[in-house]
Order: structure tokens, then C-alpha cells, then sequence
């Protein structure tokens, strides 16, 4: 069967369709059309909390920084800290700007890969958790001085001060190789799929694939 | 207000066909048919006051509608609001066949929306808008891609179909 006969179906279809399809005016009537102009999305709102909440944490991690600026160790740790919870900030002002930018009226594959990466969210703080792997002991100390108002390192051995950096830093490198991976583009590799559906959930996993996908297609 | 809702039912009615083909390729549940329908009608009607008159009004129609029918597809109904709004009859009808014998038109029919089901969903999109005799330009407009990308796509597809047809002919079966 060629295209030509293929299309032939379908203007059979369309005539068929033009003797027998009509608009049900009652029903279409009753859909409530203005309640829809009043709805808000739901996946935004999370986002704005995420942002609020992030932003409230990065202006505290600035006046911690600020008052302990004396203190070298709770300096460093607050700022490594502060930098993680500015990533993550970035990444809800982001989140926020592409679904701002969702309008269905738009060409499909543009906005298909909009809503994609919205819902990939999780798998940016999946990758700041393993990031902050060689830097975790930052977040214990910052979390117990100021909740607690206990300062931790002043109380650590030497020792352990050393060897914590030492085998800490050569986590980075395998580490930074290992979040390269995650992504999309390698869902082909299984330990990758397996991980990213562990730490992510299948939803995150169907849009990576449907990003995939999309990639496909544009090319 | 009035006449803007009058305007719309008269747009919606006179591109009918284009919001249930759609419907009828994305969503193979019957039940689910109706919300598909709706959701894309509101959507149609939140984005009617935007509409651009640079593109005609079934690219921005086709756009809407894909869109929708892809999110709802992927099962994203979450990002709208829950179908307290929704009509519990579908706002299409459609005259019943009489005739019981199924026609050679009917059947082949029936194999190629089959053929376009089990297509992935941008795939389908594409199909779809060849077969409504979309020029190649209005396809990429319409989907975002280029139109050598849309000539190579369509070309691909179709060998696709009319291979599927060949073997189905040589089974002599009338089940895909």
C-alpha cells in the first residue's frame, strides 16, 4: 500500500466524518471554561516554596558566614554550605522560568522538552547529594553549631582533620565522572538507569527517556 | 463575553475534526476520551485571547491540542486541576453506523489508526499531520523541527506502514 492510498483512507475518513461528526453544543456549553482561568498549577507552587525555602537558607548561610568570619573552619564550612543551597536555589529559579515559559501554544518538541526537564528536577538533588559526599562532615558541623552551639572541630583530632581531607579528596574526581553519567544521554548504560531509578523514581526516569527521545527526533 | 464564547463554539465547531482525531490517536481508553476532550477544549479557551494571526488558526489548534494530548498521554493530568469541571458526556457526537459489514474502507481504516496507536508519541504526531495533508513547512512549524528532518521522518514512517500492511496482506489476516 503506497502514501498516496494511505491518504485516500483518510479523505474517506474526513467525508465520513463531515456527515457524521457534529458538535454536542449542550455538553460543550456546561464545561465550566471560566473555573479553568482560575486554576494554578500545582507543580508551581512547589517550586516558589522550594524557592522561599532556599533563599531563606542562603540568607541564613550568609549571616552565619558573616559571624563567624573569625572562626576559619565555620567560615569554610558555611560557605561550602552556602554554595550547595545556592545551587539548589538556581535550580528552583530555573524550574520556575521554564514553566513560566510553557505555553502550549508553541511548537511541540520545544515545549515537550520544557516540561521534561521540569520533571527531571529530582535528579538535581540526587546529584548535589552525592556531591556534597566528600563534604558531608561541612553540613555536621554547621548543623550542630548552630543548632546546638557545640563547635565540632574544636574537638577533632588533628588526625582526623587530615585523613578526613585526604581520602575525601580523591572522592572528588571518580565522583565528578560518576554525576557526569547521570544523565539522559546514557540511559543506555545499566548501572546509570538502575541508578537513576533508585534515587529518582520512575517519573523522573520516563521523562529522561522521553528527553531522550526528543533528542532522537530533532535529529 | 458572550460573543467571545459564541466565537469560540463557532471556531471549535468548524475545526472539529482536528481536537477528535487527535483525542481518538492519544487516548486508546474510551472512558478517558471525553476528559481528553475537554481538557484540550480549556486549555483552547485559556490560550484564545493570545491566539497569534501569524500562524492560521489550525497550526495553533494542531499545537494546543498535540500538546495536551501528549501531556495527557504521559499521564500528567496533575498538572492540571482534578476533573471536578469535567462533563460526564463527551462533546462530540457521532451518528452510529447502521451497516453491520465492515468494508474494505472500514478495515483499512481500522489497521492504519492501529498502526498510528503503536506509534511513539511524537511519532504520532508527525503521522497524524502528514496524513491531514499538512504541507512539510506546516509540520515543522507545527511540531519544531526542520522541514528536511520532517521529509526524512515521513519517509521513514511510511516505509514503516507499508511494510506492517505487506505483512498483514501475506498473513492474510485481518488482525494486526
Amino acid at each position: 500500500m503506497e502514501a498516496g492510498e494511505f491518504k485516500k483512507i483518510l479523505a474517506a475518513y474526513d467525508t465520513k466524518l463531515d456527515e457524521k461528526l457534529s458538535l454536542n453544543v449542550a455538553s460543550f456549553k456546561s464545561i465550566n471554561l471560566d473555573k479553568s482561568e482560575k486554576r494554578t498549577l500545582s507543580i508551581l507552587k512547589y517550586r516558589i516554596t522550594e524557592i522561599v525555602v532556599f533563599s531563606l537558607l542562603a540568607l541564613f548561610m550568609g549571616n552565619y558566614i558573616a559571624s563567624n568570619w573569625n572562626q576559619s573552619h565555620l567560615a569554610i564550612s558555611g560557605i561550602i554550605v552556602g554554595i550547595f543551597t545556592l545551587i539548589a536555589l538556581a535550580g528552583s529559579i530555573g524550574q520556575v522560568t521554564l514553566l513560566k515559559q510553557i505555553d502550549f501554544a508553541k511548537p511541540i518538541v520545544d515545549i515537550r522538552n520544557k516540561i521534561e526537564l521540569v520533571n527531571t528536577h529530582g535528579l538535581l538533588f540526587v546529584k548535589l547529594m552525592f556531591l556534597s559526599t566528600p563534604i558531608w562532615w561541612s553540613f555536621i558541623v554547621v548543623g550542630s553549631d548552630s543548632l546546638f552551639n557545640i563547635d565540632l572541630y574544636a574537638n577533632m583530632d588533628a588526625d582526623f582533620v587530615l585523613k578526613y581531607l585526604m581520602v575525601n579528596s580523591l572522592l572528588i574526581i571518580p565522583l565528578v565522572w560518576f554525576l557526569n553519567k547521570l544523565t539522559y544521554k546514557n540511559l543506555h548504560i545499566k548501572w546509570v538507569r538502575k541508578t537513576i531509578r533508585l534515587f529518582t523514581g520512575s517519573k523522573t526516569m520516563k521523562a529522561l527517556e522521553f528527553l531522550n527521545d526528543i533528542e532522537k527526533f530533532e535529529n | 463575553m458572550v460573543n467571545k464564547k459564541e466565537q469560540f463554539i463557532k471556531t471549535i465547531d468548524e475545526h472539529k475534526k482536528i481536537i477528535y482525531k487527535i483525542v481518538n490517536s492519544y487516548c486508546p481508553n474510551r472512558d478517558n476520551r471525553k476528559d481528553l476532550e475537554q481538557e484540550i477544549i480549556i486549555q483552547l479557551w485559556n490560550a484564545f485571547d493570545k491566539y497569534d494571526d501569524t500562524y492560521k488558526y489550525s497550526t495553533w489548534m494542531y499545537r494546543i491540542a498535540l500538546n495536551v494530548a501528549i501531556s495527557f498521554y504521559r499521564k500528567e493530568k496533575k498538572w492540571f486541576s482534578k476533573s471536578d469541571f469535567y462533563n460526564e458526556e463527551s462533546i462530540f457526537k457521532v451518528e452510529e453506523d447502521t451497516s453491520e459489514v465492515e468494508t474494505e474502507l472500514d478495515y483499512h481504516l481500522k489497521l492504519l489508526q492501529e498502526f498510528i496507536h503503536n506509534l511513539n508519541e511524537l511519532n504520532k504526531a508527525l503521522m497524524l499531520l502528514y496524513l491531514e495533508e499538512k504541507s512539510y513547512e506546516e509540520i515543522a512549524e507545527i511540531l519544531g523541527i526542520t522541514k528536511t528532518n520532517v521529509a526524512t521522518k515521513i519517509s521513514r514512517i511510511k516505509l514503516k506502514l507499508k511494510n506492517e500492511f505487506k505483512k498483514i496482506r501475506k498473513n492474510g489476516s485481518r488482525r494486526v
